[in-house]
C-alpha cells in the first residue's frame, strides 16, 4: 500500500510538472511563434501612451526578454526556493512556494491566490455536504418508490436543476432573497476565523445555488445507480435471509451504489476547490474562480499560469484521493 | 488616455436579471450637520445632477459605501491611470491643482489644492514655479514640503516598478528627465537627484520644461503632484499604507477586495478646497459583479458605483420605465469619443476623398442604435471632441446630424474623385470581446456595401488591440485594415488631452499607437506647437477648434457617438452632481444620509 502511494505520488509531481510546462508554453510560447515580441508584451503592461523608455523597464523588470528557458527555470526555481522581486527602494522576497510576479498588481502570485483560498473553501466544502446529502438521499427515495408521485416530482426538480445554469438561479435567488425579501441581504464573505454565523447566513445563498445543480446531478446518479444495484441478485438474497429492508437499502444496496457517486464526488470537489467561478462571480465572493476571471480579463499571465497550477494541483490531489481509496476498497488496483 | 475596464462577465446575467422586477431604495446612516459645501441645488429629477447639486446636505456621520465591478490599477496616487481613481485620490492624497466643485462645465475649473495658486510661468514657458500652503500635514502630523512633491514625482519615473501611471512628466520635463532612472535605482546617489525639479524652499516647487506647454496646470492636477514622504514610500507595496493628506486616510486596504478609509485628524476643511469629510466612514467593495452593483445601488445597500460608467442594461431596463427611478438618474455626457479612424497609410486610404467616401458613406443611426442607442450609447457625432471638452465647436462636415442614416450619393461622389467609382476592398478592426464595437463593425460593412466599398472583418481582444493589431501600423498595411474601431477619453477636459494623442503626427509610434489614422498633417502638427505657447485659455481653445476642423476635413477619424451614461443616484447619498472635471460624479464631496 505505501509503495502504491509513493509511486502515484511520484507520479503526481511529474503529472504537475508536465502541467505547468504545458502551461507556460501556451502562454509564452505560443504568442511568440505568432509573432508577438517582448516589447510588445511589456507594453500591454504599461499605462496608455508609454515612452518607449517606459516599455523597456518594464521588459526589463518583467524579465521578458530573457530566453524562455531561463523563465520557465526561474519559474520552477521560485516554486521550490522561493524569489526576490525589486519593488522599488528594497527588493521583496516571495517564499515558497512563489507562483511568479504578477503584472499588473505588481506583487507576487501566491499570497493573492493563498487569500482566496478561504472562499473558495468555505463555498466548495458547504456546498459540497449539501449537494451529496440532499442529492443521494432524494435519489435513494426516489429508486425505492420508484414511479410514485415523489419520483416523478423528485426528479423533474432534478431535471430543473441540472438545466438551469447557476448564473440563473443564483442571480434570481439574490433578487427575491437578498433584494426583494432581504432574508439574506448584503452577501458578502465574512471570515469563519471572523464571526462563524455571519460565514454561514452569506454562504447559505451560494451554497444553495450551488448544491442544487450538484444535488440534482447526484440524485439522478444515485437513483439510477440504486435501482440498477437493488436489481441485483445478493440484494435478493439478502432479503432471502431475512435482513430488514433497512440493512438491505443501506448496507447492501447504497454502498455498493455510492462507489461510483464516491469517484464523482472527489472529481467534483476538486474543480471546484480550483475555483467555483459562475457561482463566486454570481456573488460577488473574491475566490480563486473570481481571482480566474479577473487574471483572464487582464491578460496577467502569471496570475493564469498559478491559478492554474493550483487547479491542477486540486484536481490530481483529489484523484489521488479516490485511487487511494479505490485500492483500500478494490485491493487489485494496488499492482 | 483614461481608462475604464469593462468586465467580460456582465452579460452572462443580463437575461436573467431583465426578469426580475423593480425594487425599492432606501438609505442608511446617521449624524449631526455642519456646514454647506454646495452652492447651486437642484430637485430630484432625470438629469437635475448634470446642472445642479442634488440633494445637498451638510449631515455628517453615516457610512459612504463604493461599489466597483473592477478594482484600481493601484490606489498609489503615483501608480494609477482611472478617472473614477484619480476622483477618488482628492479623498486621500492633494495634488497640487484640483478641479472645482461645482456641477457641469464649471466643474473643468481648475483651483489651488495643495498649492496657493495656479502655476507662475516665465516669460519663455518653460518654467512653471507652484508655493505649497503652509499648514498641509500627513496623516502622522509630519509637515508636507515641497521636497515630498518633487519625490512624488521622481518615482514615476521608475517605470519598471510604478507602471501604471501617465508619462507627462518623462515627456515634458527638460533636465536630465530622458535618463532620470527614478530614485529606486542608485537611491543615494540619486535621491532628489532630477534637476528638472528645483526645490528651492521647503515651499517652493519649480519645473524646468524642455519646452513650453501652456496645458502645465493640469498636468500639475494628475495625482502624481501628491506629496509622498521618502522614508514611508514602499514602491509597489506604498498602495497599501498610503500617507494621506486628504481628508480621509486608509484604516484597511484588501488588495482587490475591501478598502475603509476613516476621518484624517491632521486634514483641515479651511485648507482644502477640493474635498470634504461628511461621512464617517467610506467603504469600497471592488471586483462586484456588474448587475450585483446596480442591484445595491437600487436596493440602497451601497450609494456610489465606482466605476461611474452608468448602469447594465437590466438595470437601465427597470431605471427608465419606473418615473421615481428614473427621477434618481443622469444621463449626461461622458466627455467620451466614440469613433472609428481611417488609416491615411492604407490603400486606397491614401488618398483623402477615399477618406470622405467613408464618411459620407456611413450610417450614423444605425451605428448609434450598436452603440446603445441615444440614452445608453449616446448622442451622434459630428466632431472628433465632444461637446464637453474646453474648445469644442459645433459643425458638422458630413452631414452626420442633418443625413443620420448616410448620404450614398455623396459618397459615390467622393470614389468617383479617388478614382474608385466601382467601390474597393478593405479590413475592419475592431475589439470582438465588445459587443457594442462587434455591432458597429457589422453596421459600417452594411452601409459601405452599399456603395461598393466592400469590407473583411477582423475581430481582436481588447488586451493586445493597441500593442499588438490597430496600434501596429505595419500589421494594419501587411493587412490591408483601413479601417479601426477605437474611442477616447482625455486625461483632461481640454482639447490637447482629447486631440493630441489621436492626432499629433508625432504621436505616431510602431506599437501601442493611438494616431491610428497616421495623421501627420503639417497644419495640425503646427497648431499643436503654437497652442503649446499661448497662456491665454481662450485662445488656444480657439486653436482646438481649428485643429478638430483640419482633422474632419483631413478625415482620418469617423465620430460614432458622443458617450453618454445612465448614472443612477440612490436616495441616501448627498451632494451628488456630475462634474466635467474627471468627467463623472464628484466623489470628494459625497455624504451619506436617512432615507
Amino acid at each position: 500500500m505505501i509503495n502504491f502511494i509513493i509511486r502515484r505520488l511520484i507520479g503526481t509531481v511529474f503529472l504537475l510538472i508536465v502541467v505547468s510546462l504545458v502551461t507556460f508554453a501556451i502562454f509564452f510560447l505560443i504568442p511568440r511563434l505568432a509573432g508577438q515580441n517582448t516589447y510588445q508584451l511589456a507594453a500591454q503592461y504599461v499605462g496608455r501612451n508609454p515612452t518607449r523608455q517606459a516599455v523597456l523597464q518594464v521588459e526589463q523588470q518583467l524579465g521578458l526578454a530573457d530566453p524562455l528557458y531561463l523563465q520557465y527555470g526561474r519559474f520552477l526555481r521560485g516554486i521550490v526556493l522561493g524569489a526576490h522581486y525589486r519593488s522599488g527602494p528594497s527588493v521583496t522576497y516571495c517564499p515558497p512556494p512563489c507562483f511568479g510576479y504578477s503584472f499588473r498588481s505588481q506583487l507576487p502570485v501566491w499570497p493573492q491566490m493563498m487569500s482566496d483560498v478561504p472562499v473558495t473553501l468555505s463555498l466548495a466544502i458547504g456546498a459540497s455536504v449539501l449537494w451529496l446529502i440532499g442529492g443521494v438521499s432524494i435519489g435513494v427515495l426516489s429508486a425505492l418508490r420508484k414511479g410514485t408521485l415523489f419520483d416523478r416530482f423528485s426528479m423533474g426538480i432534478a431535471l430543473a436543476g441540472v438545466s438551469l445554469p447557476i448564473f440563473f438561479t443564483g442571480l434570481i435567488a439574490l433578487e427575491l432573497f437578498s433584494y426583494k425579501w432581504p432574508i439574506f441581504p448584503n452577501v458578502q464573505f465574512v471570515p469563519f476565523t471572523q464571526n462563524p454565523v455571519e460565514w454561514a447566513r452569506n454562504l447559505i445563498l451560494p451554497w444553495i445555488t450551488l448544491a442544487f445543480l450538484y444535488a440534482a446531478l447526484y440524485a439522478r446518479l444515485t437513483r439510477a445507480g440504486m435501482l440498477e444495484t437493488m436489481s441485483e441478485d445478493y440484494i435478493r438474497t439478502a432479503r432471502a435471509k431475512g435482513l430488514p429492508e433497512r440493512k438491505v437499502v443501506a448496507k447492501h444496496g447504497l454502498r455498493a451504489a455510492l462507489t461510483p457517486i464516491v469517484t464523482i464526488f472527489g472529481m467534483d470537489l476538486g474543480l471546484l476547490l480550483g475555483g467555483a467561478i459562475i457561482t463566486e462571480v454570481t456573488f460577488s465572493l473574491h475566490g480563486l474562480g473570481f481571482f480566474t476571471v479577473q487574471a483572464v480579463n487582464n491578460q496577467d499571465l502569471p496570475e493564469i499560469l498559478g491559478v492554474t497550477m493550483l487547479a491542477a494541483f486540486f484536481i490530481v490531489i483529489a484523484n489521488l484521493v479516490v485511487d487511494i481509496l479505490y485500492a483500500v476498497l478494490d485491493p487489485r488496483v494496488r499492482y | 488616455m483614461m481608462r475604464r475596464r469593462t468586465f467580460g462577465l456582465a452579460a452572462l446575467g443580463a437575461v436573467a436579471a431583465l426578469a426580475l422586477g423593480a425594487c425599492s431604495s432606501s438609505g442608511s446612516g446617521s449624524g449631526s450637520s455642519t456646514s454647506s459645501p454646495t452652492s447651486s441645488t437642484g430637485a430630484v429629477a432625470f438629469n437635475a445632477g448634470i446642472t445642479s447639486v442634488v440633494n445637498p446636505s451638510t449631515k455628517t456621520g453615516g457610512t459612504l459605501t463604493f461599489d466597483w465591478r473592477s478594482a484600481p490599477d493601484s490606489f498609489d496616487p503615483g501608480n494609477t491611470y482611472y478617472a473614477s481613481d484619480w476622483d477618488f485620490a482628492r479623498l486621500y492624497s492633494t495634488a497640487l491643482m484640483t478641479y472645482k466643485n461645482c456641477p457641469g462645465a464649471c466643474g473643468k475649473t481648475l483651483i489651488p489644492a495643495l498649492a496657493t495658486a495656479p502655476g507662475t510661468v516665465s516669460n519663455n514657458g518653460l518654467t512653471w514655479t507652484y508655493h505649497i500652503k503652509s499648514g498641509y500635514k500627513f496623516q502622522d502630523g509630519t509637515p508636507v514640503t515641497s521636497q515630498d512633491v518633487k519625490y512624488a514625482v521622481e518615482r514615476t519615473f521608475d517605470r519598471g516598478v510604478l507602471t501604471n501611471g501617465p508619462s507627462y512628466f518623462q515627456v515634458l520635463l527638460g533636465g536630465n528627465a530622458a535618463s532620470y532612472p527614478g530614485p529606486y535605482k542608485d537611491r543615494s546617489k540619486n535621491l532628489m537627484g532630477l534637476t528638472a525639479i528645483d526645490t528651492p524652499d521647503a515651499s517652493t516647487i519649480v519645473f524646468h520644461l524642455k519646452a513650453p506647454f501652456s496645458d502645465f496646470d493640469y498636468v500639475a492636477a494628475i495625482p502624481q503632484t501628491a506629496p509622498i514622504p521618502p522614508d514611508k514610500d514602499t514602491g509597489t507595496s506604498y498602495q497599501t499604507h498610503i500617507m494621506s493628506t486628504g481628508p480621509y486616510e486608509f484604516q484597511s486596504y484588501q488588495l482587490n477586495k475591501s478598502a475603509v478609509l476613516v476621518p484624517n485628524p491632521q486634514w483641515k476643511a479651511s485648507l482644502d478646497p477640493s474635498a470634504t469629510q461628511l461621512a464617517s466612514k467610506i467603504v469600497v467593495n471592488m471586483t462586484m459583479n456588474p448587475n450585483d452593483v446596480d442591484n445595491r445601488l437600487l436596493a440602497g445597500d451601497a450609494q456610489i458605483d465606482f466605476a461611474g460608467t452608468g448602469v447594465q442594461a437590466a438595470a437601465r431596463a427597470k431605471i427608465l420605465s419606473n418615473p421615481s427611478l428614473k427621477a434618481q438618474s443622469d444621463d449626461p455626457l461622458t466627455g467620451f469619443g466614440w469613433f472609428f479612424y481611417i488609416d491615411s497609410q492604407v490603400a486606397p486610404f491614401t488618398n483623402v476623398a477615399c477618406r470622405r467616401a467613408v464618411e459620407y458613406a456611413t450610417n450614423h443611426l444605425n451605428m448609434q442604435n450598436a452603440y446603445g442607442g441615444p440614452v445608453a450609447g449616446g448622442q451622434i457625432g459630428t466632431t472628433v471632441m465632444p461637446p464637453t471638452i474646453s474648445g469644442y465647436t459645433s459643425f458638422d462636415l458630413y452631414e452626420a446630424a442633418s443625413k443620420p442614416q448616410g448620404d450614398a450619393a455623396k459618397a459615390k461622389q467622393e470614389l468617383q474623385a479617388c478614382n474608385q467609382p466601382s467601390g474597393f476592398s478593405t479590413g475592419i478592426a475592431y475589439r470582438s470581446d465588445r459587443p457594442t464595437e462587434t455591432q458597429g463593425a457589422q453596421a459600417l460593412q452594411q452601409a459601405l456595401s452599399a456603395v461598393g466599398i466592400k469590407t473583411t472583418l477582423h475581430g481582436y481582444p481588447t488586451a493586445t488591440y493597441y500593442t499588438n493589431f490597430a496600434g501596429v501600423p505595419k500589421y494594419m498595411s501587411s493587412h490591408n485594415i483601413g479601417i479601426a474601431f477605437g474611442g477616447w477619453g482625455p486625461d483632461w477636459p481640454d482639447g490637447y488631452g482629447f486631440l493630441d494623442e489621436l492626432t499629433n503626427g508625432n504621436t505616431i509610434v510602431p506599437a501601442g499607437n493611438t494616431n491610428i489614422g497616421m495623421l501627420n498633417d503639417p497644419v495640425v502638427n503646427n497648431l499643436f506647437t503654437k497652442a503649446a505657447g499661448i497662456t491665454n485659455a481662450t485662445e488656444r481653445n480657439a486653436i482646438w477648434g481649428q485643429i478638430d476642423h483640419q482633422v474632419m476635413s483631413d478625415a482620418v477619424i469617423v465620430p460614432i457617438v458622443y458617450a453618454k451614461a445612465l448614472i443612477y443616484r440612490p436616495a441616501s447619498l448627498t451632494n451628488v452632481y456630475f462634474s466635467q472635471g474627471y468627467s463623472l460624479n464628484n466623489y470628494a464631496v459625497s455624504g451619506v444620509t436617512g432615507g
